[in-house]
């Protein structure tokens, strides 16, 4: 899979299909991989497939000008039709480079199972079902579920459904919506005061990086509403009043648009389950409007379609 | 010593200004009663309100947001209020789930002729945010909170 991605990304780029190509090169730290922006053939050497690229490339093409070639795992090929949908984007203008993906290995969950920093770790490998993690010269086997991201077991499409060039057999969606969506089944058992304490104090750790809003493909505003100043809706200082705020609102402007990728709980440095939030909002839309984003390029956006009857039950 | 007064909640009402600004109008022009608790303000049209006007007014110590507009096929604008409709329910669901109590915000149609639903809308919510008491979502303070405090 990954000689046929060389290949084609290199006859893109020769042939001026494409001005640039958007993948993942190996990441200098082990078990991972950093994304490749490049117009130069000869880099596309470096382009690597693993279970490792976690990054959502959708985020970067709105920045380039020109055609681009992008490497798209299914959640990512969501996001592009998303900002296709959106007119951030022309069809014409991207050649997606489809990765059927079969799950993303979360880091953070070998190193709690196996009990050791991603760093004492020799080597991590897949086949299957099974992942083997050696370390030290043992070896100990996972099954995957127990070690893929949260997102990537909710996964409703890990073959892209729009393509360009598909680089090996697509594989078939199986979601795990229970082992997924554990948390926030969780959560809603509580009664409302206690969820609203559950945020409160989880919030009360961010420290407004931003990293979340800079990361996702659906946050493409030029100027956030966290920066105005006239009017000033939040303090930009990190209070858990304003932290919470900020969620609430990114999760409403992105709704429709956020196709659960789960990169802003990847991205946050101080760990908040921000996947409960988007995951919810993604439900929501779901259940109100029968709406998935990502998944039809000629589907209206969300919030500037309607239909003559619906939601009337918040209105009276 | 001055006697506590009995709290009454505050409302703030974002009324569209070609409907149910004009049925507030008329409900104050054939005299309906209803409370006072409603501090309005006119906006071009339902689907003016952004979910962020909301949240601040709640963030600021509101008791409640009560969003109204024209009724479905009558916007001025034709589609505005189909768009609030999306982004209210959506606001709306959300907030429950964080664990913000559904009375707290609450959505009608009102039309320019209704002045006696409008006087009806604003009783009954009124009375739901009594029913669940001051606004203490943002305040600081966990077990008193006689006063909604106001942020920023």
């Amino acid at each position: 899979m990954e000689q046929k991605l060389r290949q084609e990304a290199k006859a893109l780029l020769e042939h001026k299909k494409v001005d640039w190509i958007i993948g993942f090169a190996p990441g200098s730290l082990k078990f991972t991989a950093t994304p490749l922006i490049t117009n130069d053939k000869d880099d596309t050497e470096r382009l690597v497939i693993n279970p490792f690229m976690v990054n959502n490339l959708a985020d970067f093409l709105t920045g380039l000008e020109g055609r681009v070639g992008i490497v798209a795992k299914g959640c990512d090929s969501r996001s592009i039709i998303s900002l296709i949908q959106d007119n951030k984007l022309a069809r014409e203008d991207v050649v997606i480079l489809a990765v059927p993906c079969p799950g993303l290995i979360d880091l953070a969950k070998v190193e709690r199972l196996v009990g050791k920093y991603r760093d004492e770790l020799d080597d991590i490998s897949r086949d299957g079902d099974k992942v083997t993690v050696t370390a030290d010269g043992q070896k100990k086997e996972f099954t995957a579920s127990q070690v893929l991201f949260d997102h990537c077991l909710a996964c409703e499409l890990p073959t892209p459904q729009e393509y360009d060039i598909l680089l090996s057999e697509p594989r078939p969606p199986a979601p795990e919506l229970e082992t997924s969506g554990q948390n926030k089944a969780k959560l809603k058992e509580t009664p409302p005061a206690e969820r609203w304490r559950f945020w409160k104090n989880e919030l009360s750790r961010c420290i407004r990086c931003y990293a979340c809003r800079n990361v996702c493909p659906a946050c493409f505003c030029q100027r956030c509403f966290v920066e105005e100043t006239e009017p000033q809706w939040l303090m930009p200082i990190p209070r858990w009043q304003d932290n919470l705020n900020f969620q609430i609102i990114r999760n409403i402007h992105v709704a429709g648009r956020c196709t659960d990728c789960g990169e802003c709980e990847r991205v946050c440095p101080v760990n908040i389950p921000l996947r409960s939030l988007t995951r919810e909002m993604y439900d929501i839309v779901g259940e109100l409007f029968k709406f998935k984003s990502g998944m039809d390029r000629e589907a209206q956006p969300l919030m500037v379609h309607y239909e003559q009857e619906e939601a009337e039950d918040s209105f009276r | 010593m001055t006697q506590q007064p009995e709290w009454e909640p505050k409302l703030l009402g974002f009324l569209c200004r070609w409907c149910s600004y004009a049925g507030a109008d008329l409900a104050g022009t054939s005299r309906k009663k209803y409370p006072a608790n409603i501090r309005i303000i006119k906006v071009p049209c339902s689907g003016r309100v952004d979910s962020l006007f909301i949240i601040k007014a709640l963030r600021l110590g509101f008791d409640g947001v009560l969003v109204s507009g024209c009724h479905p096929g009558d916007c001025h604008y034709l589609t505005g209020n189909y768009r609030a409709r999306r982004r209210i329910a959506v606001t709306k669901k959300f907030l429950e789930y964080l664990g913000v109590e559904p009375e707290r915000l609450q959505a009608s149609w009102v039309s320019a002729s209704e002045g006696g639903k409008f006087a009806e809308v604003v009783s009954d919510v009124t009375d739901g945010l009594k029913g669940v008491g001051p606004n203490r979502l943002f305040s600081e303070s966990k077990l008193d909170g006689t006063e909604a405090k106001a942020g920023s």
